[in-house]
């Protein structure tokens, strides 16, 4: 045999501990930085990186990879998807550049993190590609909406919204910052890899691409799925970590760790992946609602991740199952109220036939969230636009940084804030899991200003919803959010109205 | 800025519009990226005394090289990601291709027993040096004030993990010719005891822990990186050809390529810390004068044990002071 089977040799190029002497190992590995927990390098050797590549097959498989998403592209350039589909649709693409791209790009930073300080050399190689794919993603995703620029100004904040104080732009990046690039080498490994990788990218990346494949935005869709071969590989770095913490009585830790990524992670994508998967999406092109999404992928296989390395279902797993059919709606609720604030133009997805779509996923939508679209519906019928629109900022939580919702409707009225007082200033909180999260890391979380206290704090100048758009970083009025579909939808209520009667 | 209510949509991202000429994919999708260097004071979106914040601040915004716009840094290679793997799959094709027939010719039988001894002692332990500057070359991307720099350091990490691949290959098939030699069991004591490779331990760890994003960048880039192509790989190569070994000098070759590559970026960085503020100049000075003589000994220890090595320690020493000439622009 001329070539040596990968087996033989792969060994080696993770047999890379040594024992420094002209610096500690705690000068060469700062806790800050490694975040090992006490635990010797030794005990780091035994990692064990289920998924294995090297150099040579990366770079060979890689370049495969990208010659198939590229090819697709330039193939389908003349399908003019943003011209011909469905405003919701196109909506969607603005929604999930600007949210994922630069966060991508950031996650570079977190994979470094765990390539220069993870004390097991498994885990530094595996974070090389790691960084290699979070590169590719960045810049596919920054490279694919570029040419929709000339279509509308909002494709933009592809590349602006991370740089923005947008409330989308600072709750995506506050979530980011404590899982990827605000955290220390095992943290991300955990946080990052396991905690949000293993689960929630697959209802970003292959979720969203069933449904953009049926809306016959097939660019899109093989870019997110190829996306999501390099997450299914580079989100296998925490499980052997999460073991060693276990092995060396740290279970408490890790778990702390996995509970606080996944429920933030939660929120996150109930805003983004929710409103997309059960509003945004035209009615025909939907497969699963996003609670069924969020079943199999989440509730399902995390789940079994979870109890595989020993790990305890998260203490709030119930009220997590309860939020999966309610606070989404919620959410899409004031995105599409407070639309002005953010860089796509949400649609509203209440036509009397998505009306009854959402009645049979979410068996009492209608008594919830639906009487508060029938006076939305009604101010539109009668050209009250203007009391569909925000005056004021809503009150967002000091820990998501998200507004706080409840659900609606006389027999289910549930809101209620949580709150902290400390040293003279109030802290908001969404629910008690919020709250929960807060109280683990006060030093991290508790200097930090909502948009709301920046606001009060009058760091917003002039003090009213104008300055805060400007100060979120809208620069014209082609940016701010609109109805997607400008209101058509109310038409098709009208004709159902006319039919009842 | 007057809001725009007339607003129309742009050619590309607004950050490039102001631009003449129209922006190239590097541009798209290389350039501003870093949002971490918007807020000096909250560098992450959290309390700006969180840990890692005051890590961003004194190691980063704090850093005594200053730019007034670091992003207008470009790599002069341009590589974006998939050009990056077009380049080395090529590359990889072309090593691969060495391996399976210098495999075939039965090339590691022919090797003086000498140099089978030197290849043990001086080229197997490298592992440990590439996955060092592997390290060194994220935490220099982490750290990195523009996404333009830190793309260059992450492509720069990546090249030396296939250096530390083509090792570990090599460390094994030595192994199946000569399997009492220590191939692949002894290299890490040779690299923590010998003495030849102590002074270059002492650079690497001190270098690794030297957590200043000044410091950091200029040491590796300007120092530790030239040591290694001038005083390790290009001595390695020519003493190969005393020792039958023909395959050596044709891997590191190809492993130059990427040296030079490095030294490009770094010339180009060069340059441009120079154009903003004339201060810069005396910082690189400093560091380099701190560092040059922790890698003139690593170079004089390692080659003094190369079997009547072409390349004298001075040679070495004096190549890899060309090569910063060549990085500052010196005469």
């Amino acid at each position: 045999m001329a070539i040596h089977q990968r087996n033989d040799w792969y060994d080696l190029t993770r047999a890379t501990n040594w024992t420094p002497s002209y610096v500690t190992e705690d000068e060469l590995f700062p806790d800050e930085m490694s975040g090992s927990m006490g635990i010797p390098m030794e005990s780091w050797e035994v990692y064990d990186e289920p998924y294995k590549t090297t150099f040579p097959e990366y770079v060979k498989v890689q370049r495969e990879k990208d010659a198939g998403a590229y090819s697709v592209k330039a193939a389908l350039e003349r399908a003019k998807i943003i011209e011909k589909s469905d405003p919701g649709w196109v909506t969607i693409l603005k929604q999930h550049y600007g949210a994922i791209a630069l966060g991508e790009y950031a996650a570079v930073t977190g994979e470094a993190r765990m390539s220069r300080f993870s004390k097991a050399p498994g885990n530094r190689n595996m974070a090389m590609f790691g960084m290699l794919d979070e590169t590719r993603h960045g810049q596919i995703q920054l490279y694919f909406p570029h040419e929709y620029c000339k279509t509308d100004r909002q494709f933009d904040w592809a590349w602006k919204a991370y740089h923005q104080n947008d409330w989308a732009s600072i709750a995506a990046k506050h979530f980011f910052d404590d899982i990827i690039t605000g955290r220390d080498a095992i943290s991300v490994a955990i946080m990052l890899t396991f905690g949000f990788e293993t689960g929630f990218t697959n209802m970003q990346f292959l979720g969203l691409a069933a449904d953009a494949a049926d809306a016959g935005d097939y660019t899109f869709a093989n870019l997110i799925s190829s996306i999501q071969t390099d997450e299914s590989r580079h989100a296998q770095q925490g499980g052997p970590a999460l073991e060693i913490l276990i092995a060396n009585g740290k279970k408490e830790e890790a778990q702390l760790k996995v509970d606080m990524a996944v429920w933030r992670a939660w929120r996150l994508f109930a805003i983004l992946t929710g409103p997309a998967m059960d509003y945004y999406t035209p009615l025909e092109h939907r497969g699963n609602s996003f609670k069924e999404f969020m079943h199999e992928w989440i509730v399902g296989q995390f789940e079994r991740s979870l109890i595989d390395l020993g790990l305890d279902k998260p203490w709030y797993w119930d009220t997590f199952m309860e939020e999966l059919d309610s606070t989404h709606h919620g959410y899409h609720l004031g995105v599409w109220y407070w639309r002005p604030t953010i860089w796509w133009n949400p649609a509203a997805g209440v036509t009397p036939d998505e009306r009854a779509w959402l009645e049979e996923k979410y068996p009492g939508w209608n008594a919830r969230w639906g009487q508060c679209w029938d006076v939305i519906t009604e101010n539109l019928i009668a050209d009250k636009e203007e009391l569909t629109l925000p005056e004021t900022l809503p009150l967002v939580c000091n820990m998501n940084q998200l507004p706080i919702v409840g659900t609606p409707g006389e027999e289910h009225w549930d809101i209620k804030v949580h709150t902290i007082e400390k040293d003279g200033r109030l802290f908001h909180f969404s629910n008690e899991v919020d709250k929960w999260v807060f109280e683990q890391d006060p030093q991290r979380y508790e200097q930090h200003m909502s948009i709301v206290d920046r606001f009060l704090n009058g760091d917003i100048q002039p003090m009213n919803l104008q300055g805060a758009l400007e100060y979120m970083g809208m620069e014209g009025v082609a940016e701010l959010g609109k109805d997607a579909h400008g209101y058509a939808w109310i038409e098709k209520v009208k004709a159902n109205m006319k039919k009842a009667s | 800025m007057a809001f725009d209510l007339e607003q129309k949509p742009l050619r590309t991202w607004s950050h490039l519009a102001k631009n003449r000429r129209k922006p190239s994919e590097y541009d798209i999708v290389s350039k501003n990226l870093h949002y971490s260097m918007n807020n000096a004071d909250a560098p992450w979106e959290q309390a700006p005394n969180s840990p890692m914040n005051m890590w961003y601040k004194k190691y980063r915004n704090e850093t005594p090289l200053k730019h007034e716009d670091w992003d207008v840094f470009s790599d002069p290679d341009k590589l974006v990601y998939r050009t990056y793997n077009l380049l080395q799959d090529g590359q990889e094709n072309h090593v691969q291709s060495l391996f399976d027939q210098f495999n075939e010719r039965e090339h590691d039988k022919m090797l003086e027993a000498d140099w089978v001894l030197a290849l043990a002692q001086l080229y197997t332990p490298l592992r440990y040096v590439f996955h060092a500057l592997q390290m060194s070359s994220t935490y220099v991307m982490q750290m990195a004030p523009a996404s333009t720099i830190s793309n260059c350091a992450t492509f720069q990490a990546a090249d030396l993990l296939r250096c530390v691949t083509h090792t570990a290959y090599r460390t094994f098939e030595l192994s199946t010719t000569y399997p009492d030699m220590g191939f692949g069991v002894a290299e890490r004591g040779v690299w923590e005891d010998a003495a030849h490779f102590q002074p270059m331990r002492e650079l690497i760890e001190k270098q690794l822990a030297s957590y200043d994003w000044s410091e950091a960048v200029v040491s590796l880039c300007y120092v530790v990186l030239p040591m290694l192509a001038e005083g390790v790989l290009k001595p390695l190569s020519e003493a190969s050809r005393q020792g039958n070994d023909t395959l050596m000098p044709m891997l590191i070759d190809s492993q130059l390529h990427d040296s030079q590559r490095h030294q490009r970026w770094a010339t180009e960085l060069h340059k441009v810390l120079l154009a903003d503020n004339e201060s810069n100049e005396a910082v690189v000075q400093q560091i380099v004068d701190k560092w040059v003589p922790l890698a003139d000994a690593a170079m004089d220890a390692y080659i003094s044990a190369i079997p009547n090595s072409p390349v004298s320690a001075n040679d070495a020493i004096a190549a890899a002071e060309k090569v910063r000439r060549d990085i500052t622009g010196a005469a």
